[in-house]
């Protein structure tokens, strides 16, 4: 079978206005074929699902060296993160950073991580109406970068402005959003890499942990002062819109709130049902080693290649009706945390955190009702900036 | 063929399935709620665990390295005949496979 030049399109992903709503574009583009070239980028993006799930799945032909993200100069700050390395590198400090977050580590800490998931939600449904996006959200992710990564509260007030900025820096450099978030983006690396030193950290935390492994030849020296961003930058605006989206859904689908409240086990999947409708990470890119073919379209050697998870994770080829919310699908099949070796290390702890919160609230809040949505506009995520909510 | 999964409760569910799949998207399938198997496959959660009837123990190659390492993971006791289901797939010999769900798994 002959190898086909991809269709093109002249869809531009990052318009204010695509990334608003970008599911409609998305939609386009699968429609389009299995690989699009985007004139507006000079990049290719993979909108369906299998043809996503192997090119994640071949890091030989789809590295992720020359980094993930859409411009040279946040690609470059991010130098020496383990998201931006292939194999062998990759899996020796992917091993070091996976330590702590391990199933069996994480069950050590879930008392007290569900101590403070059920004071906050006690303190919210006392209230009666609060910001699920603020008050809700954000607060086990921010206890848990200054308790257990151990940064205490040094950097932490300016953590969340930081972490939204670094995902915003993402975009191509002719948007002015971009650009826009570069000083922070760098204020955010200089903090991490020269601020953060091992004499500050808790010696408990998992920082500290980084310092350790390279003091005893598990990592190279300097090596820690980069992936202290593995555990901030990834860890924060990830999981609170996560939580957010699923408050804003659960507030649209009473009838899924109840199957929940009746079958709190549906949690685990319930929360792999948000990601995937509302995958917080909507795309992350790569390059092409090599000219490769996807789905019997040709990438050229040295191309720039959109991993489309949000789009992957709606395709219809796929999922049945996948634009429906539903608890029971058990879609734990979705790429909203990845394929492949580069698979999201955290997903664990940020299933805890939103586990937790769930089931909180899930044995005292019967209904959700919506007073108010702003979303939260970034070149690379999705999610909910305010969502004012009314607990009955 | 046949793959019969004991649930904690002490009922059975006996499931037609194909080769080829894996133990875990067999009871995902055939919805055996006590297989979360949160991570889908990739060796992430070990939500998926199951103790192989000792019968069928020697027609299964033993877990590779990140299996076992995985196993340490489990919610439920871990016993020698624990394996994580999304790692075991079915082949034609397999025919008749009984596994044990465990009381835990998240
Ligand atoms: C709902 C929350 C989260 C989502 C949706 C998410 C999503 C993702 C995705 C899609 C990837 C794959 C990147 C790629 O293939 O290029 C990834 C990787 C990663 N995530 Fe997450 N993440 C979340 C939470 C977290 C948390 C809590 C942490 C830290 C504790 C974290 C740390 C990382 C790291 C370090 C990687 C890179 C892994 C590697 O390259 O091997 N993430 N995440
Ligand atoms: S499904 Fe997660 S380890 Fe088997």
């Amino acid at each position: 079978m002959a190898v086909l030049a991809p269709p093109s399109s002249d869809i531009d992903l990052w318009e204010d206005a695509s990334l608003a709503d970008p599911y409609p574009l998305y939609q386009q583009l699968r429609d389009l074929g299995p690989v699009v070239h985007l004139s507006a980028q000079d990049a290719f993006a993979i909108p369906r699902y299998d043809p996503l799930r192997e090119a994640l799945a071949d890091w030989h032909s789809f590295t992720s060296a020359r980094g993930v993200m859409m411009n040279d100069h946040v690609n470059s700050a991010f130098t020496g993160i383990v998201l931006h390395t292939d194999p062998p590198e990759h899996d020796v400090m992917r091993k070091v950073l996976a330590a702590p977050l391990r199933p069996d580590q994480l069950r050590l800490i879930t008392p007290r991580v569900r101590a403070e998931a059920d004071a906050v939600v006690d303190r919210l449904v006392h209230r009666g109406r609060f910001d699920a996006a603020t008050d809700l959200a954000q607060h086990l992710p921010l206890t848990i970068v200054s308790t257990l990564v151990g940064l205490g509260d040094f950097g932490k007030e300016r953590m969340l402005e930081w972490a939204a900025a670094t995902f915003d820096a993402q975009g191509p450099v002719d948007r002015a959003r971009t650009r826009a978030a570069f000083p922070k983006l760098d204020e955010m690396v200089a903090y991490a890499t020269q601020e953060v030193t091992a004499e500050k950290v808790d010696p408990a935390g998992w920082v500290a942990a980084l310092y350790a492994a390279a003091d005893r030849g598990a990592l190279r020296p300097g090596q820690p002062e980069a992936m202290v961003m593995d555990y901030t930058g990834p860890a924060l605006d990830t999981t609170i819109f996560a939580t957010s989206s699923a408050i804003w859904l659960f507030a649209q689908h009473p009838d899924q709130w109840d199957l929940v409240r009746e079958d709190p086990r549906l949690i685990p999947h319930a929360i792999n049902e948000v990601v995937r409708l509302e995958s917080p990470i909507q795309r992350f890119s790569r390059v092409a080693t090599r000219d490769v073919e996807v789905g019997g379209h040709l990438v050229p050697e040295g191309a720039r290649v959109l991993m489309l998870f949000a789009s992957g994770n709606r395709d219809e080829r796929h999922y049945p009706d996948p634009e429906r919310f539903d608890v029971r699908r058990r879609p734990s099949d979705h790429l909203a945390f990845g394929h492949g070796v580069h698979a999201c290390v955290g997903m664990n702890l940020a299933r805890l955190e939103i586990r937790l919160l769930l089931e909180a609230l899930a044995a005292k809040v019967e209904r959700f009702e919506l007073l108010g949505v702003e979303r939260a506009v970034n070149s690379t995520l999705r999610g909910i900036a305010h969502l004012d909510v009314a607990v009955s | 063929m046949k793959l019969t999964f004991r649930r904690p409760d002490g009922s059975h569910g006996v499931h037609d399935t194909d080769p080829g799949t894996s133990v875990m998207e067999a009871a995902v399938a055939h919805g055996e709620d006590g297989i979360v198997a949160e991570c889908g496959g990739s060796l992430m959660c070990a939500t998926c665990h199951v103790y192989v009837d000792p019968a069928f123990s020697d027609l299964l190659a033993p877990p590779a390295e990140d299996e076992a390492e995985m196993l340490t993971c489990t919610a439920a006791e871990r016993r020698p005949t624990s394996r994580l289901s999304c790692q075991l797939v079915l082949t034609d010999d397999l025919d008749g496979l009984v596994v044990e769900i465990p009381e835990e798994q998240v």
